[in-house]
């Protein structure tokens, strides 16, 4: 395979909080490809929006380290992080709350070009806004409107034209359509392919719609607590989930046909997920695991490549691929 | 089936600034003991107006009945009383909404809120509501309630305040329960808890269901009888296997397809539906999909189709069905 674009090692962020440390990343490390669509998933309080933004720097991080392109981004001065920027986008979840309802459209768009002066005079500005518009499926007339006039759905595409502004090369797309509705959710999934084939964008996708992350990415990892639990190809990853959790979580997920779903063995998984304040060391999945032993609450699982290109963090992921591990409980 | 809501003509309409909004335009459907009925469609198709037109919980004005009947138990829920209504409320129709987290008291003890409940509604003794209140808490999975009834609600997970909003609805062992999106908040493994949570009490309850949600993996989990909403009408109806593997109208079709479903190949793409659902302000006098729609002829711009029958249980409203567009059929025209 190429060279990573971004290479995240042991990357860490706590949050201290009145009773501890709020262990939201705990060291985790992966690799994204140029072009390539990795996604992020987890259920809500795992840290996966905390790993995204983490990742682009809007949170200094506690540890790690960060490569882009073989520079250590988490070294760079802020002068220096500027320039970088430009390279880095974020898509938010919220098409509401994203978009300052006091500015226009055009305002929005621009303000990324007029923060890194990225035209020579007012046409040049205009014409680019107009360019972005039309990239997401918008057109000029929309200029000039306010945020409340458009749907949720056309929120979102003015939130991605405020991405492309500065033609990055990573976008970080944090719950991106969690917000709309089902056919508008499509409709945006396909305009960020789209996009990606034009541009040869390379994307962060954190959603946990684990069924739309199965369709947008190459690639997929899967946390829990704050760590990351399993990474592999998307194919793999949902034909043959090795970690426990990542078995739990896929099972759960409702298919919209009838007859499997009335057939269907669900792995019910008990209680909720632990607080991330003061983690206890071993397995964060230890207590809800149904092949948990000894050895999980004591040691902390290293998160190892099991099979080709399929990394899991578990003790008994020997005996699981092999189909020998028993049930503890 | 024995008959526990029958819904007829029903239409409600909200008078705002701008004009009559129609949220709901003419439907009906009824719901079977023990029957588990979904109704699916995308924000404004009239869903959670309609749930909330059955418990009378509209605020009116600005809304208001412009037709028809919601029959429970054979008697008319429009001409109740607001008086009358609170029997019905929660003794024999429960609720359970989207959000837990705003639906429940802040500042007030979960038991409290319980116990308040029981002792309205059955007129208990403070002791004895409180061991019932212990008692729905047990029935709904909730670990250690003599402990967690002195709890607050920003104590429990969402999951747990969702159990909580559940007990709630089933202290007077409600006839129909009407949950509105009551997983939408929830991620996937406790949505799973929840909906099966949902299925053991309505067995043990003898208790039927009506369901609003948008995702179709949850229809197909829970209901018998599916109900498609667009544009504040019904535009096809019929047993959850018809609706899933035998889709009639273009809307269902679509709202099928743009879904990525976990069995599906990668490589498959997923479709999308052009455009956004109309106004309601003032509704279109034909089919309210022809601008979105495939297969839109000129008769569908200015004529609703009647309902046609596909089985005793299934039936759509499309003009695809007329006996003149089977036979010219196969191309669409725009």
């Amino acid at each position: 395979m190429a060279e990573p674009l971004i290479s995240a090692r042991n990357i860490k962020k706590h949050f201290p909080v009145g009773s501890g440390m709020l262990k939201a990343v705990d060291g985790i490390s992966f690799d994204i490809y140029p072009g390539e669509t990795f996604g992020l998933v987890g259920e809500s309080g795992c840290g996966k929006s905390t790993a995204g933004r983490t990742i682009i720097r809007l949170y200094e991080p506690t540890d790690g380290e960060l490569y882009f392109n073989g520079k250590n981004v988490y070294k760079l001065s802020r002068q220096e992080m500027q320039e970088v920027r430009k390279d880095f986008q974020m898509i938010f979840q919220d098409p509401y709350a994203s978009l300052n309802p006091r500015m226009t459209v055009e305002e929005i768009i621009a303000e990324p070009l007029d923060i890194h002066k990225a035209y020579k005079n007012q046409k040049e500005r205009r014409e680019r806004v107009i360019e972005l518009l039309k990239l997401v499926g918008l057109n000029e007339e929309h200029a000039d409107r306010f945020p409340h006039e458009f749907s949720g759905g056309q929120r979102q595409r003015v939130g991605i034209a405020r991405a492309l502004a500065l033609n990055p090369k990573f976008i970080v797309c944090d719950e991106p359509i969690s917000a709309l509705d089902v056919s508008i959710q499509a409709q945006v999934v396909n305009l960020l392919k789209d996009l990606q084939k034009k541009f040869g964008l390379t994307y962060l996708f954190i959603a946990h719609d684990l069924s739309m992350v199965r369709y947008i990415s190459d690639r997929v990892g899967v946390m829990y607590l704050g760590h990351m639990m399993e990474l592999a190809s998307s194919e793999e990853l949902y034909d043959n989930p090795i970690h426990p959790y990542t078995q739990a979580l896929l099972s759960a997920i409702p298919i919209p046909d009838p007859e499997i779903q009335r057939n269907k063995q669900r792995i019910m998984l008990e209680g909720d997920v632990p607080s991330p304040i003061n983690p206890k060391p071993g397995c964060r999945f230890v207590d809800r695991c149904r092949y948990a032993v000894d050895k999980c609450r004591q040691v902390t699982p290293e998160f190892l490549e099991v099979k080709k290109e399929h990394f899991v963090a578990c003790h008994r992921a020997d005996e699981i691929i092999e189909g020998t591990a028993k049930p503890t409980k | 089936m024995e008959k526990v809501l029958e819904v007829k003509d029903l239409a409600v309409s909200f008078k705002t600034f701008f004009g009559e909004v129609e949220a709901v335009r003419k439907i009906s459907f009824d719901v079977g003991k023990k029957e588990t009925v979904a109704i699916v469609g995308e924000s404004g198709c009239g869903k959670s107006v309609t749930a909330n037109s059955i418990m009378k919980l509209l605020p009116m004005p600005p809304a208001f009945y412009k037709g028809g009947e919601i029959l429970f138990n054979g008697e008319d829920i429009i001409k109740k009383t607001e008086k009358e209504m609170q029997e019905i409320r929660g003794n024999q129709i429960s609720m359970v909404f989207q959000d837990p987290m705003t639906s429940l008291n802040p500042t007030m003890k979960i038991g409290k809120q319980i116990v308040e409940g029981i002792i309205k509604h059955q007129g208990l003794s403070k002791e004895e509501a409180r061991k019932k209140a212990i008692e729905m808490l047990e029935l709904v999975s909730v670990p250690q309630p003599e402990k967690r009834i002195n709890q607050y609600p920003h104590e429990f997970s969402g999951g747990m305040r969702q159990r909580v909003m559940i007990a709630l609805a089933m202290v007077s062992n409600p006839k129909l329960l009407i949950a509105d999106e009551p997983t939408t908040a929830l991620d996937v493994t406790v949505q799973a808890q929840i909906l099966d949570l949902m299925k053991k009490l309505q067995e043990k309850l003898d208790m039927s269901i009506i369901i609003i949600t948008h995702d179709l993996g949850v229809v197909a989990d829970m209901s018998d009888k599916v109900i498609v909403m667009y544009a504040g009408q019904i535009v096809e109806q019929g047993l959850a296997d018809e609706i899933f593997k035998n889709p009639k109208h273009p809307y269902t079709q679509k709202l099928l397809a743009s879904v990525p479903r976990l069995d599906m190949d990668r490589k498959e793409s997923i479709h999308y539906i052009e455009g956004t659902p109309p106004d309601l302000y003032i509704p279109p006098k034909g089919c309210p999909f022809y601008d979105r729609c495939d297969f839109a002829m000129k008769v569908c711009k200015d004529n609703m189709p009647d309902a046609e029958n596909h089985s005793k249980s299934h039936y759509s409203r499309c003009w695809l069905n007329h006996p003149y567009a089977k036979a010219a059929n196969e191309g669409s025209e725009k």
